[in-house]
Parts: structure tokens; sequence; C-alpha cells
């Protein structure tokens, strides 16, 4: 649960003849990460594998096959298939079946474009065609003169046109069309059509070529909107029979999608290994737990044709990483991975991390109405999204993070969508508002820590402070336990950084000792209290007083010793890391920070909302409580938000830091998982 | 007494408002840079997210400082 699944390293190698069927046998295993045979010289007699005779031809209708997939426009993610198909009967019909679907698919689609084709032609012709049609001349007319110029197009200042136009010569002949006044023929003696264009140009001129041909164009469009519609009517009758032919197919396409896939992967294997002549060597990792079960298949169904042998893994290797979980842990490998994915080495956090986020994202909201409203929300986005994994385990976290924030709200906070169940002691007016007076029922559930006061605040930033400790002190631990194999001088300095963690979270809880004081109480008269009075925190509160501040001895001590254990082993650089350990400890305070923000945040909004609702005015009422609705969710939303990043933040960067590495090599084996098709 | 109270709130507010912006303004450009870079390559989220919510400790700072400071109104 806490590493990754241990590997091991085997060399399976073995005569050319036995290939396919070791490939055959390694595929249905489904647990063998093969590692990529790099030729270099020290492995002279190896070289490269190449695909096996039967790859170009799979590989072929594979691209036909997913080609029609393209030209049918088929979603695969979209398709349900009703049963899965025996890969025998694809491997029967697929040569055939692929040949007769192809023809169809490429007439369709032909017919499809031509129509298309046609059809955009048309759209263009008309469209040039538009501007004549208002004014009605046959086309013929526009050209072919031998002293007569002819402009045809847009003008944008057509009175200056028609005032001007007289200056240049009385011999011209104008058109503008009724419909659109600014669309303009001009029929002028050649040799003023200088003069003419100049004069085009001012009035903002553009010219509009004329289209070829000859008749009267609103005719032509008439002709071509029928056309048009004749046209559509096919096109819809091709979309209709690709529709049915995709709906007839689509089963058949997936499945032998997938089943050329496959047999790609399997012809194309050999890339992965290194050959020889006559033999082939496949180096690859092995789950620990499943290494005798492959042993034994590969022992049994090649009657002993194979070498296998375990090989000590070398320190620079990298083996692939698979994670090992508990179910429900499992969903918060995926938060994991968003930060990176453990390497082979590291402590596999996830399940530290299903504990402790959703802790503290409710910690932060601790309010049991809030905490009722993550849940419902949690479960819809859960069902919204069940086919994303991405999505649907963020839902998981949210419906986690609403449980914890509903116990801390009903135990710690005592209160429901920002206001306590009991009247908050020594508020008076708005802020005495509580459920038990707006209700006028007693609810007995009092709030140990109140948000919005100072004492609660103190409390709060305490509390903040010691789960700080505590966390990033396990972190460290972590670390130590992974370094200690590998970098002795990381782990002494994370020891290190461990007194200084200790002296300084001391400094701070020897500063808030009467909240704390307040919290050991109960356990004065205690079998523990002679310890703790008389010898424990005596001992913690001794020390000297620097500018009205105590600084207790332990403290010192701790801090110096630390310092000193760094300062030895890493040298002044390390030092660094004691700023960094003091900044990460003080960044806990964001606990205390967003659950009394977003408390001070609901607050202000029940003043506003709860005051309209009891002014006694009924419209002014049901507005309030239409206003009170909606600031309600804008705070669930920001302090979700706020809470749920800040959960994330304080383990990506305070608690990761400290041990976690990450980047590692996924486990892949070498396999495929099946989802139209069945070797039963 | 009270004009003492009124200095000790304004530089409780001074200490929490500029280290909100400071924050803001170091992660403006470091978030401009992150989502870039994600939008490029998504395996750059998590750690886009890290460099991106680094800056916060700065406004903790100043809430620290605050929160001393409204304890001695």
């Amino acid at each position: 649960m806490f590493k990754p699944q241990e590997m091991t390293r085997t060399l399976i190698i073995g005569a050319k003849q036995d290939l396919e069927k070791t490939i055959e046998l390694l595929h249905t295993l489904e647990v063998v990460h093969i590692i990529d045979f790099k030729p270099s010289d020290a492995d002279e007699p190896l070289h490269l594998g190449v695909p096996t005779k039967k790859a170009s031809g799979v590989s072929q209708s594979l691209v036909k096959i997913r080609s029609s997939v393209q030209m049918l426009a088929l979603e695969r993610e979209k398709q349900t298939i009703s049963e899965k198909i025996s890969e025998e009967q694809i491997q029967r019909d697929v040569a055939l079946k692929i040949q007769d679907m192809e023809l169809s698919v490429l007439s369709l689609t032909e017919t499809k474009t031509r129509i298309e084709e046609h059809f955009r032609k048309i759209d263009e012709r008309i469209r040039q065609l538009q501007p004549f049609v208002a004014m009605d001349i046959p086309l013929e007319d526009y050209q072919g003169y031998d002293h007569v110029t002819v402009f045809t197009g847009y003008v944008r200042d057509l009175k200056k046109l028609t005032d001007h136009l007289p200056k240049i010569t009385d011999d011209y002949e104008f058109f503008t069309s009724e419909a659109d006044d600014q669309m303009i023929a001009l029929f002028i003696i050649k040799k003023y059509a200088e003069d003419a264009g100049k004069l085009l140009n001012e009035c903002g001129f553009t010219e509009v070529k004329l289209p070829e041909g000859t008749g009267i164009p609103k005719q032509f469009i008439e002709k071509w909107v029928a056309q048009k519609q004749e046209l559509s009517m096919k096109l819809l009758q091709t979309t209709k029979d690709m529709l049915e032919f995709r709906k007839r197919y689509a089963e058949f396409i997936l499945a032998s999608e997938e089943y050329l896939t496959i047999q790609v992967q399997k012809a194309e294997a050999p890339v992965l290994f290194g050959t020889t002549e006559h033999s082939f060597l496949i180096d690859c990792w092995i789950p620990k737990h499943e290494k005798n079960h492959v042993l034994e298949t590969l022992e049994k169904d090649m009657q002993g044709a194979l070498y296998i042998q375990e090989i000590e893994p070398k320190h620079d290797d990298e083996p692939p990483t698979l994670l090992k979980n508990p179910r429900p842990v499992r969903r918060f490998e995926y938060l994991l991975e968003l930060y990176s994915l453990p390497n082979y080495r590291d402590i596999d956090p996830s399940f530290i991390l299903s504990l402790i986020f959703p802790l503290f994202f409710g910690l932060m909201i601790g309010d049991i109405g809030y905490g009722i409203l993550l849940i419902l929300f949690g479960v819809l986005f859960m069902k919204l999204f069940k086919d994303s994994e991405g999505f649907s385990n963020i839902g998981w976290y949210i419906i986690i993070a609403g449980v914890f924030s509903s116990i801390f709200g009903l135990f710690l906070f005592g209160d429901m969508f920002g206001l306590p169940f009991l009247p908050p002691p020594g508020g008076t007016g708005e802020a005495a508002y509580s459920w038990s007076t707006l209700l006028g029922v007693h609810i007995p559930i009092p709030s140990v820590i109140h948000k919005m006061e100072s004492l609660g605040m103190t409390q709060l930033l305490v509390i903040s402070i010691i789960v700080g400790y505590l966390h990033l002190g396990l972190g460290l631990l972590l670390g130590i336990i992974v370094e200690r194999k590998h970098n002795w001088k990381h782990a002494v300095t994370k020891i290190g950084l461990l007194f200084v963690l200790t002296a300084l979270a001391l400094l701070i809880f020897v500063m808030a000792d009467w909240t704390i004081g307040q919290w050991l109480k109960p356990l004065k008269g205690s079998a523990v209290a002679p310890f703790l009075w008389g010898a424990f925190i005596p001992l913690v509160k001794s020390g000297f007083s620097f500018g009205g501040l105590i600084v207790p001895y332990v403290t010192m001590v701790l801090a110096i010793l630390g310092i000193v254990i760094i300062g030895i082993v890493a040298g002044g650089f390390g030092l660094v890391e004691v700023l960094e350990v003091t900044s990460h400890l003080m960044s806990y305070t964001r606990l205390a920070a967003i659950c009394v923000a977003k408390a001070a945040m609901a607050f202000a909004f029940n003043m506003i909302g709860l005051g309209l609702i009891l002014s006694g005015n009924i419209i002014i009422g049901i507005l309030g409580v239409i206003l009170l609705i909606f600031m309600q969710l804008m705070v669930f939303a920001l302090g979700a938000l706020s809470s749920g990043i800040q959960a994330v933040r304080l383990h990506y960067v305070e608690f990761f830091m400290k041990f976690y590495k990450g980047e590692g090599l996924r486990f892949n084996p070498f396999g495929y998982k099946r989802k139209y098709t069945t070797t039963e | 007494m009270a004009a003492e109270t009124g200095i000790i709130a304004i530089g409780a507010g001074i200490a929490i408002g500029s280290a909100a912006l400071a924050t803001a303004w170091a992660q403006k450009t470091i978030g401009a840079a992150a989502v870039g870079a994600a939008a490029e390559n998504e395996k750059m989220f998590g750690k886009g997210l890290i460099y991106m919510v680094l800056p916060e400790t700065i406004v903790l700072f100043g809430l620290v400082i605050a929160f001393l400071l409204w304890t001695k109104m």
C-alpha cells in the first residue's frame, strides 16, 4: 500500500521459430512490461528485431477501417455494442467485409462530395449574380461595345456621382437598382471613361465583376434556386443512406478495428526485442507476485523451448511503477498523478492523501450545511461525468470532503450555512442570530470554537500550526525513510530539519500557552497530569525573555542542534532549507485563514439577508430569501473552490517536497484491453 | 486610547492589504505562464499549480502580523 508493486527484471530468450507463439502468450498474459531494446556496441551480435510478415497486410486493413471511421464520422465513445464478437468470426470475414464496405463507403462519400460541390458552385453563382438582379438588364447587354465602357459596382456616395457626372459628359446611361440603391451600372463613351473612373473612385466605388453568361439575371436565379432544392433533397437522401450504413456496420467496424489493432500490436512487437539471425531476446519487467504464474505458463505452453533468466536490477535501472491500493484509495491515485506518478523507489502517498486531503478540505469549510451540499454536489458530479475518470474522481473527493465538513460543522463549529445553532455568548442585535432563536426551538449543538471571535481565531491558528507540525513532521519522517538507503546526507539533513521544525512549533505553542492550557485542563487529575504539570510543561516553558517574548531553552537547544547538523552535513546551502521549513509551517495558517474568511463572508450575507427577511414587509422578505439563497450559493462555490485548491496545495508543495520525487514510468503491460471482441 | 486603537487597526489593514497585493502581483505573472505551459503539455498542470500557489505564503505572513496586531487592540 505504501510502495509501488515490486518488479523483477527478466530475460526471455528463444529460437526465432517460437517467436510468434511467445508473443501470443505474452499478449494474453498482459502482465509483462517490455523494455525497448536499444542496440549498442556492447550487444554486438544483437540487433533490432523486424516486424513479422503479417505486419504490412494487417496495417493496411487497419488503415482502411480507420479511414471508413473517418468518412462515416463514427464516434467511438458514443457507440455501444450489443455483444462482444468472437475473434474467430472476425478473422473469417474481415478481409471480404472490409472490401465490400470500402466500396460502399467510397461510393457514398463520393456522391455526397459531388452533390456538395455542385451545391457550392450554384451558391457561388447566385452570390455573383445577386447584385444584377434588381437592374433587370440582360447580361449580354453589359458587354461587347466598341465605343462604350461599362462600370458595374457599388458606390458609397451616390449623390456626388449624380451631381458631378453631367459635368464630364451628357453621353451616358446610368442605372441604379431600386432595391439596393448603391449598386450602379454606368454606360459611358470610351473617351470619357478615364475621367468617369476618377470620379467613381472619389465616390467610393467598388467594382463588381460581371458574371459569365447571357440572359436576364432574375430568370437564372429562379432556375438555380429550383436546382438547389432538388440537390438538397438528394443530399438528404445520401446522408440518410450513410447513417443507415453506419448503423449497420458500426459494430463490425469497431470490433474489426480492435481486432486489427491487436494484430498490428503483435506483428510489430519484435521491434521491441533484440534479435540475432536465429534467436530473439525479450528484456522485461514482471510484477513480483505475477512472476511465478508467468514463468509457469511460459514453461508449460512452450514446452521448455524458452530460456528464462531473472537478472539482478542495476543501480540506474528504472523499473516501471504499478500502484497497489485498496479500491477507495485508488481514486486518490489520480490526484497524486496530477502532480506526478511516483517513481519506483518513492513511497506511494495515495493512502495518506486519501485521509488528510479530505480532512483539510473539510476543516476549512467546517459547516454542516455546506457539508451536505458538498455531498450532494459530489454525487451529482459523479453521475454527470461517469464516463470521465478524472471528473468522477474529483466528485468522489468532494463527497468525502463533505462528510468531513459535516463532522467538523456538527461537533466542532456547531454551525449550518454560517449560522451557529446556539446564539454566540455576548452577541447582541444581528450578531446574535442563530438557528435556535430563528426557529424558536432550542437546538443543543454547541459551538466548541466560534470562528467569528478573537478567541476562536486564536484557537484555529494554534490548531493550524499543530496540524502543520504533524503533517510536515510526517513528511520529514517519510523523507528520512526514503533517503536513508540512497543518500545518507539528505537523510541526516532531514533529521536536522525535524529538530528545527520541533523548535519552531514549541516556540509558537509557548506563545499560545493560554489557549493550549485551556485544552489541557480536562487532563488535570488524570494519570499523565503529574508528568505534564510536574515535568514537561515547566521544562518547555523555562526560558529567557527576549524583547518581551519568552524563548524557551528547549527551543534554543533544538534549533541550534538542528542548524549545526544541517550546517555540517549540507553546508551553508542547507541552511536555506531552515528558512523553507519555517515558511512551510506558517503556510498551514491558511487552514485557519480560509475557515474564518469563509465564515465571515457567510456571516455578513446572513446579516443582510436575514435583516431583509425579518423586516416585516412581505415583498422585501421574498426578495431577501432570493438574495440570501444566491449569496449562500456564492459562499459555497467560493469556499469549496478555495478550500479544495488550498488542500491540494498543502500536499503538493509543503508535504510532497519533504519526501516525494515522482516522475515515475507507468507500468504498461504488453496486451490490450478488449472492449468489442473476445477470444472465447 | 481610541486613537491608538485606530492606528493599530490601520496598521493591521496595511499589513494584510499590502501582502495581498504583493501575492497578487507575483501570481499574475506565474499564473499566466503556468496556464500557457499546461495548455501545451497537460503534464505540467501539477507543477504549474505548485508554482502558481507559492506566493500565497506572502499573504499569510501579512495575515499573521495583522492578527497579532488585532489581539493588541
